[in-house]
C-alpha cells in the first residue's frame, strides 16, 4: 500500500500522523521545520469564550454560532481526539476533562479557561481564602511577579472570590549551564533537567512560601525540558503543590509535549521528513498524485495515496496575503471562505480581532476542502487545523480543539474514504501503550505522571 | 481659591520639535533662564516623523540654493556636535532610464554653481557598492546625505539646553496667552497627565510648534499665520536594503528618497495638502504608490517585509506665488513672523518652515532677532559647541540611580541608548549600524536583552523606567527603541510593561493599560501593511498576547495612563 | 512568503531573515546553545545580528556556531539561519583566520600526504606530543578523532581491481581481510544491465573511509549498475565551514566539471553524506555560487541511501536481503538531514529482516564538519554529542551507524564502537561480506 503524506507536524499533523500509522497505515510526515507545538503551553483548549465565558466546552461545541469550523467537526469528533491525544501521552501527563473547563492563571497574570492540560500546569483549585507564591526567577525573561500577583489579586474569579497572590523574586542557584545575562527559558529549563538544580530550588520556595504562609506555589514553566521529572523534584522539595504558569514562546511545556508526540509518532513507524517544504503538487481525475518538496538539490516527490494537511494558518503563512492585498492559500490555492476588500478584512482600529483571521477553509464531514460549488477540491485530500475558516482562535480560546478535532474527522474520513474499517485498528492501536523507545534520553517519557 | 503653580523664564520656547529643542537650547547657551514647552513627547511631531535624511543640500540644488547652502553648511555642523544623532551613510542621486537627461544637467549644473560637493560614480562601482540598486540605473551621482534619527538628535539638543539651566515641561498644553499693555507677559499651561493648571511669566515667547504654529498665534487673536500642513507618508521596511541613501535624479517628486535608518530602509514620501496635522491619513492607495516607489529603486522592495508605516506634516507656510494644492513647490525656507511690527503685539516671534536640516539654524536666527529685541545682543555658539554625548553615569554597579531632584523639572532629557554600564567607553565618533550589534556582544553575559529586534537591554529599560517613570511604553519607544522592530512589540511590550511594574514604577494597572495603550498606537501604523510577513507576525502576537496571556482578560485599569 | 528572486539575487539567506517572527523554535533545537552559555543561539546570531551587521564583522560569539544547520532545519518559517551564521562567519574568517582552520579545509592535502605513509602516519598522530604540538601551535584539540588513513587508498583499489579483471581474476574489498566469503547468490560482477551511474567518493571515501566507498560500490554493481570513478578533487566542504568561501568555490567547481566528465544526464551516488550535502546545498545557498554545472551536478548526485530508496519506491531494489538479527542504534548526521530528504537509511534498513534499528534522534553528534577537532570548541562538541553517544552505548550493540566520516570518527571515539556507514549492513545483507557477525 502507498502511502498517505501528512503535511505539517504541529499538533494536527502530529495527532493526524500518530492515529493513521496506528491503524496500520504507511505514513509520512513532511514538515517545513518542527511543528508550533514548542509555541504553545500545551494546554488543549477547546473554547473559553462563546463569547461569554464558557464552562462546559464539549457541550458547547455543537451550539455555537455559525460559521464555526465546529460545526463541520462536531463535538463527537473533539471528544474522541481528546481520548486519541490522551491515548498517545504517557498515564497522567494531562489532567483535566474536555467536558469541563478550569481557569489558569497566565504570565501576565489573568485567568484563562482551558480543559485539558498537562499535570505541572494545573494549580489547585482558586478558592477566595487562598494564598499563592507567585515565584519569579531572575534570569527568567517573561515572568515578573509583581504583575502577575497583584493581576491575580485585583480579579474576581467567575463563581469565586479572589486568591491573595504574593510576589516574590528569587535567584537561581549557580549552575554552570546557567549564565547571567541574557538567557531563554528553554536555557533555565536545561539546568531544572538536574535533579540537584531542582531540589535546591524547591527548597528555596519552600522557605519563601513559609515565610508567606502560602498554600501553593506558581513558578514560570521553565521546570525541565523533559517529561514533568523536574517539576516532581520540585514540588516535593517544596512541600506544597507546585504549579506552572506558562510562558510566551519558545515554551517548556509546548517543547515537552512536542517531544513525546513525535517519539511516538517515531515508535509508530511515521517517516519524518523535516526542513522540508512542500512546494509543488500534481492532481489527475480531482485526485493529488504527486507532492514536491524543495529539498536540497533535486527536490522531492513523493505519490501518496491520500495527503492530511495541518499546515497552520495565518501565523504560518499557510494562508498569506501580498503586498497588494490579495490572499490564498499558498499550496493547493484552495478556495477561501470570507474574502472580502481588505478595508473590510483589516479595520484601522486595533482588535485581536480582526476579520481576516476568519477567513479559511470550509470542508466536508471529511474535512476535504471544497469547492464554491461544495464538492471536494480533490477527492483525496483532507484538511483542518488553522486553515478552516470561520474562527478568531486566540480569543475563542478554541485552538487546540479545533486542530485535534478537524485532525480525528480527517483521520476518519480518510480511512473511510480508502475504505478502511476504523474502529478496530484505532481502538488496538490506543491499546498499545507500549513504552517509548528507550533510545531517546532527554526524551523518554515518564509513563506514571501524575499529580505530585 | 488655590493659588495656581507660577515659575517664570526669560524665554519661554513653545513646541519640542527639533526646532524648539534647538531654540531652547540656543537661549539658554545665550545665558537666558528658558523653559521649553511641549504638549505631547519630545520630536513626537514631524520631528518624529520623517524619513531620516539628513540634506546635503542637494535635493534644492535646482529649485531652491538658498535652502540648499543652507543645507549644506548645517549638514556639515551638525555631523560636528551631534554625531551620535547621525550616521554619516552617504548619498546618491539615481537617474533611471527614462528619467531623460534633462534634470541631469541641470543637477549638475547648479550642484557647481552653488558648490555643493559630488561625484558621479561608474555605474560598475555602483553596482558593486549597492547590489540591490535597480540594473535601470543609467547615471550616479554621490553627495553629502546622511541618515538622521529625529529623536535621538532633539533628546542631544535638549540634553544640551538642560546643561546650560533651561527647563523642560512635557505633556504641557498650553491653553493661553496672557498680555500686558500690548505686550505678551504669561503662558497658561496644563499639564496633560496630571491635569494641573500653571502658569508661567514669561519675559518672551517663542512660538515653535510647527504645523501648529499658526494655532498658537490664535491664542494671541492672530489669525493669519498660515500654515499649509503638507503631510508625507512614508513606509519602513524591516532590513537594511540599501547602505546609503537614494534620491530618484529627477524632478522632486513622490517617493523620490530612501534612506537606510538604522536597522530599516525608509521610502518617502507623498506630499498633499493635510487641513488638520492633528487628523493625518495614511490610505492604502498611497502605502501602495510607496510601494511602487520603492520597487522603481530597489527591485523586490515589495517582498521585503513591511515594518511600520507613517504620516508626518510639514510646516510650509503659505507663499502666496503658488496655489495650495501645489505643496512641493512652496518655499522650504523659513519663515520668522514679528508679531510686533505685524501685529502689534510685543514680545514673541513665531518661526516656522524649514526643514529638519536647518533646525540649527532656525533657531539662531530665530534667537538673534529676539536679542535685538531685548535689546540684548548676544553671540550664537550652537555651531561650534558640540551637544554632550549620552552620559554613563547613569548606571553604577547595578544600582540604578535616582536622578537629582528638581522639585518642578525632574526630566534629564537623554537618549537611553546607546545603552552603556558604568566604566565602559561610549562611542563618541559618528554612529554606524553595528555599533549597537557591539554593545550587545560586549553585554550579554551580565544584562538581559528585553526587545530583541533592536537590542535593548534591561538595564536601559530600568534606568529610562527611573528617571521617567511618568513615560508612556510609546514614549520608552522613542528613547529607546523598544518595539521598533520586526516583531512590533509582540514580545517586548509586555515584557517591558512587566519589568516596570516589577521595578514598582508602575501598578499593574497601569501595566496592562501601557501595554494596551501602546497596541493600540503601534497599529495604527502597521494596519496598511499587514500583509505578508507582518500579517504572519500579527497572527503570531495574537496568539501570545491574548491566546497564552490573556491580555483581554485582565481587568480594566481604574488609573490613567496618557 | 515566497522570497522575491530579485531582492534575494546574491543574499538568498539575509533576504529570509525578514521571515523570522521570533519563535525561538530554533533556540530549543540548537544543539551547541544547549552545551554552552558562550553561544547565543542560532536566532541571536542570525536573523536578529544580521539586521546590524552592514557586511561587518562585530560579534565574535558568532564563531560557537558549529554549522550544523539545526536551526534552518527546524525553522517554521523558512528562515535559512544556518546560512546567514555561515556567511556571517566568513566575513569574520577573512578577518582572522586561523592557520588551523586553513589546514583543516586542505582535505585531499591531508589523505594524500597520509595515505602512502598511511601507518606511519596515523601511529604520529597518535603520539601525544605530536598532538600537543598540534593543540598549541596549530589549535587542534589533543584528544580530538583524526581521522585513521586507510593503507589502501580507493584509487589502488580501483586500480588493482581493474588490472586484475583485465586479467580476469577478481579482488574483493577489504572484507576479504575479515575472511568472509562474498555470496555468490545474485551477484552479476560486471554485467551492468541497468547502465552507468557515476561514484563520488569525496575525499575521506579515497583516503580515510575506503571502506565505505568500496562497499557502496559493491552494492551499486550488484544491483546491476556500471559504476564509473572519474577522477575527482574535493567538494571544498571543509574550506566552506572554516570560512574560505573563495578556496571552497573554486573545489567545487573543478569537481563538478570533474564528475561531469563521466557523462551526461548520469545519476551520481556518493556515500558521502557531508560531501552530497555540500554538493546539493552548501556551495549554493551559503556560498552563493551560481553557476549550471554545478547546478547539474547539484541536481543529479544522490547519497546512496537516497538512492537506494529510491529504487524502492520504484519497486526496483530487490528484497532479497538476508536476514540481519541485531538491533543497532543509527545517527542520522546533521548535514544529511539538512538535505531535507527525510530518513532513507532508516526506510532502506527497515527491509531487511532482522534487523531493528533505533534513531539517535538527537541533532548532532558535535563534529559538524570540523567543529570538534578545534581546541576551543573541542569540550562543547563532546558535550553535544553526549547524549548521541548515550544512545549508542544503551543500544548494547557493538556496531553502530552513521552517514557521514567525521561523525564516525566522533562516535567512534565517544562510543569506543564500532560504526559504519548504513550501506555496510546492505551489502552485509546482500551477502556481499559480513560487516556485523550474527548468532
Amino acid at each position: 500500500m502507498s502511502e498517505v503524506v501528512v503535511i505539517g507536524a504541529g499538533l494536527g499533523g502530529l495527532m493526524a500522523a500518530c492515529e493513521l500509522a496506528g491503524a496500520g497505515l504507511p505514513v509520512r510526515l513532511i514538515s517545513q521545520g518542527e511543528g508550533s507545538l514548542s509555541l504553545s503551553n500545551g494546554t488543549v483548549d477547546l473554547l473559553g469564550y462563546a463569547p461569554d465565558l464558557v464552562w462546559d466546552p464539549l457541550s458547547r461545541i455543537n451550539q455555537i454560532a455559525p460559521p464555526h469550523p465546529y460545526q463541520v467537526i462536531g463535538s463527537d469528533n473533539v471528544r474522541r481526539a481528546v481520548a486519541a491525544l490522551t491515548s498517545h501521552l504517557p498515564d497522567g501527563y494531562l489532567v483535566g476533562q474536555a467536558s469541563q473547563n478550569q481557569l489558569v492563571p497566565t504570565a501576565l497574570g489573568a485567568w484563562r479557561p482551558t480543559a485539558l492540560l498537562p499535570a505541572s500546569l494545573a494549580p489547585p483549585q482558586p478558592k477566595d481564602q487562598s494564598r499563592w507564591l507567585i515565584v519569579g526567577f531572575d534570569r527568567v525573561k517573561d515572568f515578573y511577579p509583581k504583575l502577575v500577583a497583584a493581576n491575580l489579586s485585583r480579579t474576581k474569579i467567575p463563581g469565586g472570590g479572589r486568591v491573595t497572590a504574593i510576589p516574590v523574586r528569587i535567584d537561581l542557584p549557580d549552575n554552570p549551564g546557567l549564565p547571567g545575562g541574557d538567557v531563554s527559558a528553554m536555557t533555565v529549563a536545561r539546568a531544572f533537567d538536574q535533579p540537584d538544580f531542582a531540589a535546591a530550588v524547591g527548597r528555596q520556595l519552600a522557605q519563601a512560601a513559609g515565610q508567606a504562609e502560602a498554600d501553593a506555589i506558581g513558578v514560570p514553566a521553565v521546570l525541565g525540558t523533559a517529561g514533568h521529572d523536574a517539576w516532581r523534584q520540585v514540588s516535593q522539595a517544596a512541600g506544597r503543590p507546585v504549579f506552572e504558569i506558562g510562558l510566551v514562546p519558545p515554551s517548556p511545556p509546548g517543547f515537552r509535549l512536542n517531544q513525546l508526540l513525535l517519539a511516538r509518532a517515531r515508535q509508530l513507524g511515521v517517516r519524518l521528513a523535516t526542513g522540508a517544504r512542500v512546494t509543488g503538487f500534481q492532481a489527475n481525475q480531482g485526485r493529488i498524485v504527486q507532492l514536491t518538496t524543495d529539498a536540497a538539490g533535486h527536490g522531492q516527490t513523493y505519490e501518496p495515496t491520500a495527503v492530511v494537511y495541518f499546515p497552520g494558518g495565518f501565523e504560518s503563512g499557510a494562508i498569506a496575503m501580498d503586498s497588494t492585498y490579495n490572499l490564498a492559500e499558498t499550496l493547493f490555492d484552495l478556495p477561501l471562505a470570507g474574502l472580502a476588500p481588505v478595508s473590510q478584512l483589516i479595520s484601522p482600529s486595533y482588535s485581536p480581532n480582526q476579520t481576516i483571521f476568519q477567513v479559511g477553509v470550509q470542508t466536508d464531514k471529511a474535512m476535504r476542502p471544497l469547492t464554491d460549488g461544495g464538492e471536494p477540491v480533490y477527492t483525496n485530500l483532507y484538511a483542518g487545523g488553522g486553515l478552516l475558516a470561520g474562527a478568531i482562535r486566540w480569543t475563542e480560546q478554541s485552538g487546540e480543539g479545533i486542530v485535534l478535532g478537524s485532525a480525528m474527522a480527517a483521520v476518519r474520513g480518510l480511512l473511510d474514504g480508502i475504505g478502511q474499517d476504523l474502529e478496530p485498528k484505532l481502538a488496538a492501536a490506543h491499546g498499545r501503550r507500549t513504552q517509548l523507545s528507550s533510545s531517546h534520553p532527554g526524551q523518554t517519557p515518564n509513563w506514571t505522571d501524575g499529580a505530585p | 481659591m488655590d493659588e495656581v503653580r507660577r515659575l517664570s523664564a526669560e524665554v519661554v520656547v513653545i513646541g519640542g520639535g527639533s526646532t524648539g529643542c534647538g531654540v531652547a537650547r540656543d537661549a539658554a547657551m545665550r545665558g537666558f533662564s528658558t523653559i521649553l514647552v511641549e504638549r505631547a513627547d519630545l520630536a513626537q511631531g514631524t520631528s518624529g516623523r520623517f524619513h531620516g535624511l539628513l540634506h546635503s543640500g542637494a535635493r534644492y540644488a535646482v529649485s531652491d540654493p538658498e535652502s540648499a547652502t543652507e543645507c549644506c553648511v548645517e549638514n556639515r555642523i551638525l555631523k560636528r556636535i551631534q554625531p551620535d544623532a547621525i550616521e554619516p551613510t552617504g548619498g546618491w542621486f539615481v537617474a533611471l532610464e527614462g528619467d531623460g537627461p534633462d534634470y541631469s544637467d541641470k543637477f549638475l549644473r547648479a550642484m557647481e554653481r552653488n558648490g555643493l560637493p559630488h561625484e558621479e560614480v561608474r555605474l560598475a562601482l555602483a553596482r558593486r557598492l549597492e547590489p540591490r540598486l535597480t540594473r535601470r540605473a543609467v547615471q550616479v551621482i554621490s553627495v553629502d546625505d546622511a541618515a538622521v534619527d529625529g529623536w535621538a538628535l532633539a533628546l542631544g539638543t535638549v540634553r544640551s539646553a538642560l546643561e546650560y539651566g533651561a527647563r523642560v515641561l512635557r505633556y504641557t498644553e498650553v491653553k493661553g496667552i496672557g498680555l500686558t499693555g500690548g505686550r505678551t507677559s504669561t503662558v497658561h499651561c496644563r499639564d496633560r497627565r496630571s491635569g494641573e493648571d500653571f502658569v508661567i511669566e514669561a519675559g518672551f515667547i517663542i512660538n515653535a510648534a510647527g504645523p501648529w504654529v499658526g494655532r498658537v498665534a490664535t491664542l494671541l487673536g492672530i489669525e493669519d499665520v498660515t500654515v499649509e500642513p503638507a503631510q508625507g507618508i512614508m513606509v519602513a521596511v524591516s532590513q537594511r536594503l540599501v547602505s546609503r541613501v537614494l534620491n530618484r535624479l529627477r524632478y522632486p517628486g513622490d517617493g523620490d528618497i530612501m534612506v537606510p535608518a538604522q536597522t530599516v530602509s525608509i521610502i518617502g514620501t507623498t506630499d498633499a495638502p493635510a487641513s488638520d496635522p492633528d487628523r493625518l491619513v495614511m490610505p492604502r492607495d498611497k502605502i501602495q504608490q510607496m510601494l511602487d516607489c520603492g520597487e522603481a529603486l530597489v527591485p523586490g522592495f515589495r517582498q521585503a517585509r513591511g515594518l511600520h508605516c507613517w504620516v508626518g506634516a510639514r510646516p510650509l507656510i503659505r507663499d502666496d506665488s503658488v496655489k495650495p494644492a501645489e505643496t512641493r513647490k512652496m518655499r522650504r525656507g523659513m519663515f520668522i513672523f514679528d508679531h510686533a511690527s505685524r501685529d502689534g503685539v510685543e514680545g514673541m516671534l513665531s518661526v516656522a518652515g524649514g526643514k529638519l536640516t536647518t533646525y540649527r539654524l532656525m533657531a539662531q536666527e530665530v534667537v538673534d532677532q529676539m536679542c535685538l529685541k531685548l535689546g540684548s545682543p548676544r553671540r550664537c555658539r550652537t555651531a561650534s559647541e558640540p551637544v554632550p554625548p549620552p552620559p554613563t553615569d547613569h548606571f553604577v554597579a547595578g544600582q540604578v540611580t535616582k536622578p537629582g531632584a528638581g522639585a518642578e523639572a525632574p526630566e534629564i532629557e537623554q537618549p537611553d541608548w546607546p545603552i552603556s554600564p558604568a566604566g565602559r567607553q561610549r562611542p563618541t565618533g559618528p554612529r554606524h549600524i553595528t555599533d549597537r550589534l557591539a554593545e550587545a556582544e560586549s553585554t550579554r553575559a551580565d544584562d538581559q536583552i528585553i526587545c530583541e529586534c533592536e537590542l535593548v537591554s534591561r538595564r536601559a529599560l530600568v534606568s529610562a523606567l527611573r528617571r521617567h517613570p511618568d513615560d508612556s511604553l510609546d514614549d520608552l519607544r522613542r528613547r529607546l527603541r523598544i518595539g521598533m522592530g520586526p516583531c512590533q512589540g509582540g514580545f517586548c511590550a509586555a515584557r517591558s510593561a512587566g519589568i516596570a511594574c516589577q521595578e514598582d514604577a508602575w501598578s499593574a494597572g497601569q501595566a496592562v493599560a501601557a501595554l494596551r495603550l501602546f497596541l493600540r498606537n503601534r497599529w495604527i501604523g502597521q494596519q496598511p501593511l499587514v500583509y505578508g510577513e507582518l500579517l504572519k507576525q500579527i497572527a503570531l502576537d495574537n496568539w501570545m498576547l491574548y491566546g497564552t496571556l490573556g491580555l483581554e482578560q485582565l481587568p480594566a485599569s481604574q488609573e490613567v495612563v496618557l | 512568503m515566497n522570497l522575491s528572486p530579485t531582492l534575494a539575487g546574491h543574499a538568498l539567506a539575509r533576504a529570509s531573515l525578514d521571515a523570522c517572527v521570533k519563535c525561538g523554535i530554533c533556540e530549543t533545537r540548537c544543539p551547541v546553545m544547549a552545551a554552552t552559555p558562550l553561544f547565543p543561539g542560532p536566532k541571536f546570531v542570525g536573523p536578529q545580528a544580521e539586521r546590524f551587521r552592514q557586511g561587518l564583522s562585530v560579534d565574535r560569539s558568532l564563531d560557537y556556531c558549529s554549522g550544523c544547520g539545526t536551526c534552518t532545519l527546524v525553522c517554521p518559517q523558512g528562515v535559512k539561519i544556518a546560512e546567514l551564521n555561515a556567511q556571517a562567519r566568513a566575513v569574520m574568517k577573512a578577518h582572522h583566520m586561523p592557520l588551523r582552520d586553513r589546514l583543516l579545509g586542505r582535505t585531499v592535502l591531508m589523505g594524500k600526504v597520509m595515505s602512502p605513509v598511511a601507518p606511519l602516519a596515523n601511529a604520529v598522530l597518535r603520539l601525544g606530543p605530536v598532538r600537543a604540538l598540534a593543540d598549541s601551535v596549530v589549535g587542534v584539540a589533543r584528544q580530538a578523532p583524526l581521522p585513521v588513513a586507510s593503507v589502501q587508498s580507493l584509487g589502488r583499489w580501483l586500480a588493482q581491481r581493474g588490472r586484475s579483471r583485465a586479467n580476469g581474476t577478481e579482488v574483493s574489498g577489504p572484507d576479504d581481510q575479515t575472511g568472509c566469503e562474498p555470496d555468490a547468490v545474485g551477484r552479476e560482477s560486471g554485467a551492468a544491465k541497468r547502465g552507468q551511474v557515476v561514484f563520488f567518493h569525496g575525499c575521506a571515501g579515497a583516503y580515510f573511509e575506503v571502506e565505505t566507498s568500496i562497499k557502496a560500490i559493491e552494492v551499486l554493481e550488484y544491483l546491476g549498475f556500471e559504476v564509473l570513478v572519474p577522477a575527482q578533487g574535493c567538494c571544498g566542504l571543509a574550506q566552506q565551514s572554516n570560512g574560505l568561501f573563495k578556496a571552497a568555490s573554486k573545489s567545487v567547481l573543478k569537481l563538478s566539471r570533474a564528475l561531469r566528465s563521466a557523462g551526461p544526464d548520469l545519476t551520481i551516488v556518493s556515500a558521502s553524506g557531508s560531501c552530497t550535502g555540500m554538493l546539493k546545498h552548501e556551495a549554493r545557498q551559503i556560498m552563493g555560487v551560481d553557476d549550471p554545472e554545478l547546478a547539474d551536478v547539484s541536481y543529479r548526485v544522490r547519497d546512496i541511501m537516497e538512492f537506494l530508496a529510491e529504487l524502492d519506491a520504484q519497486g526496483e531494489l530487490p528484497h532479497s536481503f538476508q536476514p540481519v538479527d541485531a538491533t543497532v542504534p543509527y545517527h542520522a548526521p546533521c548535514q544529511l538531514k539538512g538535505q531535507a530528504m527525510g530518513l532513507p537509511a532508516l526506510e532502506v534498513l527497515s527491509l531487511i529482516p532482522g534487523l531493528t534499528v533505533t534513531e539517535s534522534g538527537q541533532a548532532c553528534c558535535g563534529m559538524a564538519g570540523t567543529y570538534g577537532l578545534k581546541k576551543e570548541k573541542y569540550a562543547i562538541a563532546q558535550k553535544v554529542g553526549a547524549p548521541v553517544f548515550e544512545v549508542f552505548r544503551q543500544a548494547g550493540a557493538s556496531l553502530g551507524l552513521c552517514d557521514t566520516e567525521t561523525c564516525r570518527w566522533q562516535l567512534r571515539q565517544g562510543t569506543a564502537m564500532r560504526i559504519e556507514h548504513p550501506v555496510a549492513l546492505v551489502h552485509q545483507a546482500y551477502g556481499l561480506g559480513t560487516c556485523l557477525a550474527t548468532d
